[in-house]
């Protein structure tokens, strides 16, 4: 368990030397303690460093804005990811997408070069380019999930979907991007071709 | 019995199942070495995720976010600003241009620290605690405080010395030495974070006293302003463990948590992003999450 994990269970206290800690610094400190986390989630998200950092920058002053509207004994940094996937949609739909998501992913999958394929190496980045060929909603559960640690009921929450949907989204998830690794020449079919020389 | 379903086996491999169900997959991939090689691969790529995402983490947060969560009014510089690494200057005027320099509050921190470091040393705070009826949570309160209090002052001391700074044990060659020589004075031995993937360099360790106990005071310095100077202060407690808190003590930054009988505190004037992301780095190198 990382330590972001660790934090993600109980609210971040301040305690200062100058007095009592307003509720507005409270929350303050609680966001910026978790703005990593936050990056990570909209990088995943967006695929873009550029586009994830506008992304959670628009997320904290939709929280501050709406700072009255979160729940005290309820997860912090639950919350924060549903502003972030939020912001992240309304951006989406506001781009006017014409394909569903699904076809974009065949559309990405169909367009790589061939010579990645032949490398046979598959980098960190290319991990990360196989997540973002993810269906949207398979990348959010996985994102959640594995790599936030979140518990399905958590990431459910924060995908305002049942329990279910997010287990069968992240096997779905889980199986494509194992077969895209393996199948794409990666460490895992790597691992495999020196196995069986 | 469920259905043997890829749901079933993704949800196994991240502990959400009952049981009752763990043992049926269990079952099957004893039995199932195809089920077993999909499962084995399965845990490779989640690995694999998890170790592509996991960079960001420890990447600085960029001001304008930090700015951002505080309802600043936000810089329109795009990216995070970073400072290149400059070769230090051993001037007076390089000197006096740290932004860590303190100047004369370190009088008052070494004062307090004579008084309430060697006090609490010799047992008398901790005497007067116990001997003054207060509640337990009150006595672990003001046990924090003092905690607080010794690492914020330790680290003004060292930030105020510069290049001069109060090291009992240099770093040599193999840095582990300066660790292995402060351990033998600590109940349990010290191990050293690598920080130099934050520009961080191990500047040496002291022996101080902490909440009437010894502990470690690792020494980092960096010329990377943005962040300045650090140090972890890892001690002995027998207070229950407690989550990451952030506190601020004499215009300092303290991150600090407890695990398993051990008290850390890393402590600096950088923004609470970097000091978040590099204890985080902490705890992970430590196995003190």
């Amino acid at each position: 368990m990382s330590l972001s994990q660790k934090m993600a269970g109980s609210p971040v206290h301040l305690v200062s030397d100058r007095g009592p800690v307003s509720d507005r610094d409270r929350f303050c400190d609680q966001l910026i303690a978790v703005l990593p986390r936050l990056r990570r989630f909209a990088r995943g998200l967006t695929g873009s460093a550029v586009e994830a950092d506008d992304l959670v920058q628009a997320a904290c002053e939709r929280a501050l804005a709406r700072r009255h509207q979160f729940q005290e004994g309820t997860r912090f940094d639950s919350w924060m990811f549903r502003i972030v996937q939020t912001i992240w949609i309304d951006q989406i739909r506001a781009r006017d997408v014409r394909k569903e998501d699904g076809d974009v992913a065949e559309e990405r999958l169909g367009s790589d070069e061939p010579v990645r394929r032949v490398e046979a190496r598959l980098s960190l980045d290319e991990v990360r380019r196989a997540v973002d060929r993810l269906p949207r909603d398979q990348r959010t559960a996985l994102l959640l999930v594995t790599v936030d640690g979140l518990s399905y009921k958590e990431a459910a929450e924060v995908a305002r979907v049942p329990v279910g949907t997010i287990m069968s989204r992240l096997a779905r998830a889980r199986i494509a991007l194992q077969q895209h690794l393996a199948a794409g020449g990666g460490m895992l079919g790597s691992k495999k071709d020196a196995q069986a020389q | 019995m469920h259905k043997r379903s890829d749901d079933r086996l993704v949800a196994y491999l991240d502990g959400e199942l009952e049981v009752a169900e763990r043992r049926e997959i269990e079952a099957w991939l004893a039995s199932d070495a195809t089920a077993r090689e999909k499962f084995a691969a399965l845990a490779e790529s989640t690995n694999l995720v998890r170790a592509a995402f996991d960079e960001i983490i420890h990447e600085p947060v960029p001001d304008r976010l930090i700015a951002a969560a505080r309802g600043e009014s936000v810089s329109s510089e795009p990216v995070g600003r970073v400072l290149p690494f400059r070769r230090r200057q051993a001037t007076e005027a390089a000197s006096t241009s740290r932004p860590w320099r303190v100047g004369l509050p370190v009088a008052a921190c070494l004062l307090g620290l004579l008084l309430g470091g060697n006090a609490a040393y010799f047992g008398v705070a901790k005497l007067a605690l116990n001997g003054s009826g207060k509640s337990p949570a009150v006595a672990a309160a003001a046990a924090d405080n003092l905690w607080l209090d010794n690492a914020a002052g330790y680290f003004k001391l060292v930030a105020s010395a510069g290049d001069g700074a109060l090291i009992d044990v240099a770093p040599t060659d193999d840095p582990r030495e300066a660790l292995q020589k402060i351990s033998q004075n600590l109940p349990q031995a010290v191990r050293l974070p690598d920080l130099k993937p934050w520009g961080l360099k191990f500047r040496g360790a002291r022996l101080v006293v902490a909440d009437g106990r010894p502990a470690a005071q690792l020494v980092y310095t960096t010329d990377n302003k943005a962040i300045g100077p650090l140090t972890l202060l890892i001690g002995s407690s027998k207070e229950p463990d407690i989550s990451p808190t952030l506190a601020r003590r004499q215009e300092v930054n303290l991150l600090y948590w407890r695990h398993q009988g051990r008290a850390y505190a890393l402590v600096g004037q950088s923004d609470i992003g970097y000091l978040w992301g590099i204890a985080n780095d902490v705890a992970w190198q430590l196995d003190a999450i």
